[in-house]
This record gives structure tokens, sequence and C-alpha cells, in this order.
């Protein structure tokens, strides 16, 4: 394989994992702002930001983390005849359907892209009393599904590879 | 073309997509957007990203990855461990005894949490070795294990439920009241089912041997009694403020998720790794609902956008001219179908949309109808060629559990689960008494 | 000929779109007659609420009923739209405030300027809160967590009210659950419609605004596409649409408040009220030092309402 694929594999991957790593720990931090919100409402002084920063922190953890599931290959597949191919059959078929995936990726890549730029441009605020600024969360789902159609490329690359019989 | 062509085309394309074995997110996402540009042109690529903010403001999922962190600490932390030893030594002795014991783990796990994947670990790491070295047969193990495992949907609490009420917009915690008789019923009917297919073939599950039976002391015995009560403190930690209104739904899958780490901690077993693993895998299941109910979303809307929601209850609704309960078993029926190929989360956001509303219009109750839809998802789980306790089956055993002797095993407890699924179909009372009673609505 | 169809989506759940939106959808598709038809979806169904102007700039939906403050436009007056406080008393501020005073050419530029066309402004229902537990004094409503409009949320927020936003169709739900205490989002006859009055049975009395103002929108492309009889058409029809709601919120409001058998109303004393009325006033001076447009805006529905004042019964009491 040629190596500026080697070197984009090797960068995508690393960056996947530190992302995915930092987003996997976010689950803590949905729990604190949950707990924070019980205990407040307790105490009759609720806070008004909780249930949106609690929903912002759910959308961050699982988009920035979808891209790390990717290389853990833990998103499921209806995998009946898929299953049964040898590690070759299964490289040539996935590198013809990843591009079902690419595709897909891509358009969620535009319309998030779009509606970022609509959210800096406007200035445009999560229609609730706390009024927060959407472009960090949009900006965040963006940076998500650019970073997973990265890493299909490096599924992509690491099948043509197998189908090639190189070892990577 | 025809709208309803295009549904049609839709729909049959993701089925073959399915088959493809790419990711399931993948093919239902592309059939989504690719039929979205088609009929919208440039306006259709904001279609997809919309799902993605509207699952932002469904609040009842930030319970998800609580619920799935509660079943990985558990499984992880081997907190059944006890629990299992207790069933062992109390009805081991019994024909078929380790069995029903399996059974009843089962029921204790789903009370601990929302999937039926904490059960298929928790049953595939301690209930199968023994069941082996007992020498079960290998048909009633899998069987067992698979249908155990998905009663955690149906017993409180329920992940399957959380979403099925947002889709329906009835109040979770009447869902799950709900569903905590029929999982009864249903865990007591394969607890049936195993006692007189041990009774008419007594070499399928070997009683346990008297000698061992002997080494177990009365003291030892009544010691581990206490292990139930594990099951009993999540519970109620978790149940009691929420029902009571002191904690809401979000919260009390959060105190649900600690209390599961406080057992683990007081036993001694939440180690770096269980706290690595369950951290980890929490983001993966999470991550993989997510994705395929972003992907179905998308479906879904497109869907109702050519207005295949009003051709189907029409159909349904005028053409056929059926009485409504004929309606009813139609839809479930179709359900089964549609659960031997498609995954139960992507049937769950693009079919029970159109059918929760035609249930609303022939007058059923969707809180009874929330527990009929769970049962046909805990089937679907079980039914080839496609379903989850199927592959977590396959992964996770040993491998001389092939994948005919797997998908020979589910097949009676399929048919017990039916039995449940037309019996709480029959008697709406078996589902409704419960909310009815404790809610009073 | 081809069948010009058009997608509308409405803000409204079913329950409500079937009084608030149906009537006039059905009415122009029969008229129409194959020429072209409007099909309805309901909140959430094609878009979510929060997207649903992005979706009409983009040509998703052609066409969109919502007021400006819960689809969160992206123009100046969105903080208008909805329940901007105590600005209206009766339903008919709404129509006079637009067609006599200036506001129609105002909300037609703003929108214009995003590439939507705005058709028609109507009033809908007034503002009151409805609770699980009974409001007294202005004291009872600290802490309560309320399902409300964003910019009345921020009013109410200075009484202590923690404002939530929710999708509309969840509202029954949280009120089961506990999640949300009341609401401060419709008067009396939605209450009912929705169902809400069954789990949020205290009605007060006193409202936050007396109408509400909402609208019809279209993506601005495909209204020029339109012939000019079906442009007038829909005009005509979302007109009527708005007319038919003013005498069905009217008829009902009084008739519930007398007849209606889920819901206890209760009142707050003079003075309590006198204080909403008077943070009101510094609510719209804030609005106000917000643009030179809002400012504007501002000035307009404070000498309306002075005129209503000096021109006395049955414009305004006391
Ligand atoms: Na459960
Ligand atoms: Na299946």
């Amino acid at each position: 394989m040629p190596g500026w694929c080697l070197a984009y594999i090797r960068l995508i991957d690393r960056v996947t994992l530190r992302v995915g790593r930092f987003a996997m720990y976010l689950l803590y931090v949905m729990m604190a702002i949950m707990l924070f919100s019980s205990v407040t409402k307790i105490l009759h002084m609720p806070a008004i930001w909780t249930l949106e920063m609690a929903q912002f922190v759910l959308v961050a953890y699982y988009m920035l983390g979808a891209p790390y599931t990717f290389q853990l290959d833990t998103n499921v597949r209806m995998d009946l005849l898929y299953s049964r191919y040898s590690p070759r059959g299964q490289a040539i078929w996935d590198a013809f359907t990843v591009f079902a995936l690419m595709f897909y990726l891509g358009v969620m890549l535009w319309g998030a892209f779009d509606s970022t730029v609509y959210a800096f441009e406007m200035n445009e605020v999560n229609p609730t009393a706390w009024r927060p600024p959407l472009w960090p969360i949009k900006s965040i789902i963006t940076f998500s599904f650019l970073l997973m159609l990265l890493q299909a490329g490096v599924h992509l690359i690491r099948d043509i590879a197998t189908i090639r019989g190189v070892k990577i | 073309m025809d709208h309803n062509m295009i549904a049609l085309l839709m729909f049959s394309t993701m089925l073959l997509m399915m088959v493809t074995g790419q990711r399931v997110f993948g093919a239902i996402g592309f059939v989504a957007v690719v039929a979205a540009l088609a009929l919208w042109g440039q306006g259709g690529s904001a279609m997809g990203f919309s799902a993605v903010m509207k699952l932002m403001k469904w609040t009842p999922l930030l319970t998800l990855p609580m619920f799935v962190f509660m079943g990985y600490v558990m499984s992880e932390s081997r907190l059944a461990d006890d629990l299992y030893r207790m069933f062992h030594v109390w009805f081991g002795p019994v024909p078929g005894g380790l069995a029903i014991g399996t059974i009843l783990l089962m029921v204790m796990i789903s009370v601990m949490n929302g999937l039926s994947v904490a059960g298929m670990a928790i049953g595939a790491t301690i209930a199968l070795p023994e069941l082996m070295r007992r020498g079960y047969d290998k048909l009633m193990i899998s069987g067992v294990i698979q249908a155990g495992s998905s009663l955690g949907i149906l017993i409180p609490p329920s992940v399957v439920l959380v979403l099925f009420s947002l889709i329906a917009r009835q109040p979770v915690s009447e869902l799950w009241l709900a569903g905590a008789v029929p999982g009864l019923l249903m865990a007591t009917l394969f607890i049936l089912y195993i006692l007189v297919r041990t009774k008419l073939n007594p070499a399928l599950a070997p009683p346990m041997p008297p000698e061992e039976l002997a080494a177990v002391t009365r003291a030892e015995k009544f010691r581990l009694l206490r292990a139930g009560l594990l099951p009993v403190f999540i519970f109620v930690a978790m149940m009691v403020p929420f029902l009571n209104g002191w904690a809401s739904l979000t919260e009390a899958s959060v105190i649900g998720a600690l209390a599961a780490v406080a057992a683990a901690v007081v036993k001694r077993r939440f180690t770096r790794q269980v706290f690595e693993v369950a951290t980890r895998q929490t983001l993966a299941i999470t991550v993989m609902f997510m994705l395929i109910i972003t992907a179905a979303l998308s479906f879904g809307a497109v869907f109702d956008g050519l207005g295949a929601g009003r051709a189907i209850n029409d159909f349904f609704l005028n053409s056929l001219g059926l009485a409504p309960w004929q309606v009813l078993v139609l839809m479930q029926a179709s359900f089964l179908v549609m659960g031997m190929f498609l995954d139960d989360t992507a049937m769950l956001v693009i079919v029970a949309p159109v059918y929760v509303s035609l249930a609303k219009t022939l007058g059923f109750d969707l809180v009874w109808y929330g527990v009929l839809y769970t049962i046909t998802c805990q089937i679907a789980y079980l039914t080839p060629p496609f379903g989850y306790n199927l592959f977590l089956m396959k992964a996770m055993a040993p491998p001389e559990f092939t994948l005919p002797v797997i998908y020979r095993s589910v097949f009676p407890f399929v048919l017990v689960m039916i039995a449940t699924l037309i019996l709480v179909m029959v008697f709406p009372q078996i589902a409704l008494w419960l909310p009815q009673t404790v809610l009073g609505r | 000929q081809d069948t010009i169809k058009w997608r509308l989506q409405t803000y409204a759940g079913p329950a409500l779109a079937e009084e608030v939106v149906k009537p006039a959808i059905e009415a122009f598709n029969t008229i129409a007659n194959g020429q072209m038809e409007i099909e309805l979806y309901t909140a959430d169904q094609l878009v979510p609420t929060s997207e649903l102007f992005r979706a009409m700039q983009a040509g998703t939906i052609d066409a969109v009923q919502s007021d400006d403050d819960s689809m969160a436009s992206p123009t100046e007056v969105t903080v208008f739209g909805g329940y901007f406080p105590l600005a209206l008393r009766y339903s008919l501020d709404v129509p006079a405030l637009f067609n006599s005073w200036g506001l129609k050419e105002i909300w037609e530029e703003e929108y214009a300027k995003v590439g939507i066309k705005h058709i028609s402004a109507g009033s809908w229902d007034p503002c009151n809160f409805n609770m699980k537990e009974p409001i007294n004094s202005l004291a009872d409503l600290k802490g309560k967590r309320v399902f409300t409009f964003p910019t009345a949320g921020r009013f109410l927020a200075q009484f202590g009210v923690i404002p939530v936003t929710l999708p509309w169709e969840d509202v029954e739900v949280a009120l089961q659950t506990g999640e949300l205490d009341g609401l401060a989002w419709s008067g009396i006859t939605e209450d009912y419609t929705a169902g809400w009055s069954k789990v949020a049975p205290y009605f007060l009395t006193n409202n936050i605004s007396g109408a509400w103002i909402g609208h019809f929108f279209a993506n601005m492309e495909r209204w020029d596409a339109l012939p000019a009889h079906l442009q007038q058409l829909l005009q005509t029809c979302f007109d009527q649409s708005h007319y038919r709601r003013q005498w069905w919120y009217w008829a009902g409001e009084a008739k519930l408040r007398v007849e209606g058998t889920d819901m206890t109303l209760t009142s707050l004393p003079d003075a309590d009220y006198a204080q909403i009325e008077a943070a009101a006033q510094k609510f719209w001076e804030e609005i106000a030092a917000e643009s030179p447009l809002k400012a504007k805006v501002v000035e307009i529905i404070k000498k309306y309402n002075d005129t209503m004042v000096k021109a006395g019964q049955p414009y305004r009491y006391g």
C-alpha cells in the first residue's frame, strides 16, 4: 500500500481513539448534571440549564463516540450471510457496501455543516428560556460526521489491503 | 412514480441492504437520504440531520446509557454469582431445577436492568458452564438463556418501553408497571414448559447428585438467600423515588446506575477492569442504538412524507373492512414476520408510529398495546434468521453451540412467548391491572 | 396539468391540529379543486419544530403554521410572536395591530429578508397558567417547573418559575410523571382539547397575555411560483382559519370556565397581578433597548395600549 495510505490510517485512527476515549467519560458528566438537577430540585432551587445541558452532553457523547465504535466494530450488522464469508470475502463485500455508508454519512455531514453555518450566521439559540447558542453542539455534530466519514475511509483502505493480501 | 410504490421500494431496498451485512444504521440511513434527495432535491439534505436535533429533545433517551451502564456493571462485576449459586442450591435437586433456577435468575436480572444484553452475558458466563457441567441438553441450555434474558425488556425497567413511550406518548411509569405481570406470567410459563419437558424426558435435565447436595450446609443454604436482597435493593432504590414522583425518570435511571456501582463497591468487585469495560461498552451500545434511531427517524420521516402512513392506515381501516381485533391480530402478525428480518429498534421507529396511530384510531389502550409490542420484540430477538439474542448466543457460547443448535433451541420458547402474547391480547387486564391499581388511572 | 403539491407542517399536535388548522386545509383543497393540494403534517412529524424554519427555507417543507417564538425564527420580531407579556388584552387586538397599526408591513419585510413569505397573522388563545396545584398568590409560582414559550419563560423567570421547553406532544406525559408542575401555554379551551385539564386541574384566571400571535408562512420561491388566484385562495383560507379560531376560543373560554368539570379556577390578589403588569412594562423596555426595530414595535404596542385605555370601556376596564 502507498505510504500516504498508511499515514492516513495512522492519523485518523489516532484521532478517533483520542476523541472516543474522551467521549466515553462524558457518561459521568451526564450523571453529575442529572444528580445536580435532582439535588437542587429537592432544595427548591432548581436551575434552568440542567436538562438542556444534559441533552447537549448526550449528543456530544454518542456523536463523538461514534467514530470510535467503528474502530471497535460494535455497530450491529445483519450478518447471517456476511459472517459465513472468508475474511477476504467480507473485505470484497465491504469495499462495495461501504460506499452506501459513506454516502449516508456524507449527506449527514452536508446537513450538519449547513445547519452549523446557519447557527453561526444567525446567532441561533435554543428556543428556550435559557437560550444557549447552538453553534457549539452543531459544530461538534459536524466534526463527528466528518470523522466518521474519514474513519469509513480507513475501513475502505484496510479492506482493499485485505483483498490484495497485504497486511497493515 | 406513485408514492405508494416509492414507499414500497424504500422498504424493500432497506431489507435488501440489511442482508448485505453493512452496518444496520448505514443500510437504513442510505435508503432514507437517497429517497429524501430524490424527492426534495437539495432541500432533502437537511432531513437526515434533523433527526439528530429531534433526538436531542427526546429527554427520556438520557436513560439509555444509564440502563446500559447498569447492566454492564452487573455482569462485569459478577454481581449475579451469588444469586445464581442461591438458585443452584435451592432448586438443584429438582429435575430441571437448574434450568428453572436460570429462568428465575433472569427474572432477577431483568429487575435490575432494561435490556437483554446483560442477561445474555450473565447467562453465558455463569449459567451456561454450570448447566453444561451438569449434563443438560444443549438445546435446553441455549433456549433457556436466550428466552430468559429477553425478559429484561418486559419486566421493568425496560429500555424498549422507554422508546415506545416516546413514540406513543404514553407515561413510562404506566408502561413499566404494565409489563411486570405479563413478564412474570411469561417466566412462569417458561418454568411450566421446563417441568413438563423434563418430566417427559428426564435425560434433558439431570438433577443435582445427592452427594453434592449433602455437601451444602443448612447455614450455607440460608446465607445464600441473602443474595436475593441485591435485586430488591436496586429495584427499590430506583423505582420508589420514580413512582412516587420524587425523581424524574432520567434521575431515577442515574440512581439505578449508581446503586449498581454501590453494590459492586460493597462487594469489592468494582475493579479498574470493570470500570473500563462498563464505561467502554456503555458507549458502544449507546452509540449503536442512537445511530440506528437517527437513521430510522429520517427513514420514518421520509416514509411519512410520502404519505405511506396514511396509505397503510387507509388499507387496514377501509380497504380490508375488518373488525378492530382482526386488524390488531394482523398488525401483530406482521410485526412478528418483520421481527424475523428487521432490527427491532428500526422497527420501532419506522413501523410503530403507523401502528400506534392505527391502534389509537381503533380505540385500543396504548399502554396495553405497548406491552404487546414489547412481547413481539422479545420474540423478534429469538426468531431466525436475524435476532439479537441469536447473535449474542453465537458470539458468547462455546463452539459446540452451532447456529443450527441455537436456531432449533428457541423454537419451544417462542411458542410459549406467543402463548403469552395471545393471553395478554385476550385478557388485557393481565397488563393493565397493576398500573390501574398502583396509579389509579 | 399536474396538481401542485405543498407540504405544510403545523406546530400543533394531532388533537389540536384537528381544530386549528385542518378545517382550513380541507377547505383549501376542496376549493382548489385538484389544481393544488396541501398535505398537512402535525408537530415534529417531518422535521422537529426547532428545525422548522430552516426546513421551510430549504424547501423540505413548503409552508408552516406557527408562532415566531416556538419555531425560533431568525428575525428581529421573533420575541413578539407567541406571547409578548401583557401586550394584548383581547383577541381582536392582534388583527387591529397588524392591519391598522402597521405590524403587518414590518413582519412581511423582516421575513422577506430571510426568504420567507409572511402570509397571515392571527390571534389565537390567551395564555393562562394551568397547574397541578392551586396558585393563589405570586409566591405559589416560585420553584414551579412550567412548560412555556421561550419569551414568556424569560419573563416569568423573575417570579421564580423554572421555564421548561419540551416537544408539545410530551407535555401530558411530563405532567403525569412529575417532570412538569404545570403550563403557561394556552387558555382553557386548549387545556381541555389537549387533555391537560385532567392532569393539571387548576386554572389561574389571570393571564399573562390576552391572545397569541400566530402566523402562516411559506417558502418565498414556492409562493412566487403560484398563480395569483391560488395565492389569493391561500391568503383567504388562512385568514378564515384565524377567524374560526377566534370564535372557537372566545366561545370555549367562557363556556368552559362556567361549565367545565375538570378544572378548578383560582385567581391572584389584585396587588400580585399589578406586580406582574409592572414587570411587563419593564420587560418591554428591556426588549426595546435590544435594537431599533424592536424599539419601533414596542413603541407601536405602547401607543396602541395607551389608546385602548383612553378609549375606555369596552376596550379596557380599569
Ligand atoms: Na428490565
Ligand atoms: Na428475529
